[in-house]
């Protein structure tokens, strides 16, 4: 697993659910001082991580089952 | 921010200003009492009966305000602010301080939100004032009329969201594609 891969999604993540919160504010749907707001971005951080993580566990245990070459 | 200290000032403890005592809306507890009546919305607003209500205010209006305490002040202070998320705290829009016998106080004031205040949001407005009566405090859950897109805010957050989630979209994309491949290979 590549370490800067796996900060740059997390990263990805937490801005995208940042904006994601910023949003749901901006429409009304939750008020400025909700919580949501804090707790979108972490788990947009947590999310990009693991997205990664799940991404390269597939990844090697897909090298891991490949047939032996002939 | 004048016309948000106005509103909040007006509608919580607006005149604090010059004697004492305000007014204001929404949850309030102590001794003290104050209203705001929007002159060209034909909107009233009561701290003591609007409760846990959500009041929603023109962009743009004339205020009248009232409010007072329970007796000569004497040595005074408060403040009010905007609630922010946790753990952001607050915004301070306004405070005051200072010395006086007059346990009321009332006035008009115009206010014009400029465009970038987004309408539709919901903001919690708290305030204090502490005078020799005791502690006043409470807080008003406001929005402006109107929607989202009534801000040019809303399209520089939409614009945000899209290119963080691109990329998030197409890693996720890459990622079924070579789970669904593998699973093909190995299926072979």
């Amino acid at each position: 697993m590549k370490i800067g891969k796996l900060i740059t999604t997390a990263l990805l993540g937490f801005m995208f659910f940042l904006f994601i919160g910023l949003d749901l504010v901006l429409f009304g749907v939750i008020p400025l001082n909700s919580v949501v707001v804090t707790i979108m971005p972490i788990i947009g951080l947590v999310l990009g991580a693991a997205l990664v993580v799940v991404a390269s566990r597939k990844q090697g245990s897909a090298v891991n089952t490949a047939p032996p070459a002939a | 921010m004048k016309t948000i200290r106005w509103v909040t000032a007006g509608l919580l403890f607006g005149a604090v200003m010059v004697g004492s005592g305000s007014p204001a809306a929404a949850q309030l507890e102590g001794e003290c009492s104050g209203s705001g009546v929007w002159k060209d919305s034909d909107l009233a607003v009561d701290a003591e009966s609007v409760g846990d209500e959500l009041v929603t205010i023109p962009r743009k209006d004339t205020v009248d305000w009232q409010g007072s305490v329970s007796g000569p002040p004497g040595e005074y202070s408060g403040s009010i602010w905007i609630e922010l998320p946790p753990p952001f705290g607050k915004v301070e829009i306004d405070n005051w301080g200072g010395t006086s016998d007059n346990n009321n106080n009332a006035g008009s004031e115009d206010y014009d939100l400029p465009k970038l205040v987004p309408a539709g949001v919901e903001f919690k407005v708290v305030g204090e004032h502490t005078d020799s009566n005791g502690h006043c405090e409470g807080y008003v859950r406001l929005e402006i009329e109107g929607g989202a897109f009534d801000s040019p805010i809303i399209w520089g957050a939409l614009v945000l969201t899209a290119l963080t989630g691109g990329p998030l979209a197409l890693l996720l994309i890459a990622m079924v594609k070579s789970a669904v491949g593998a699973g093909i290979g190995g299926a072979r």
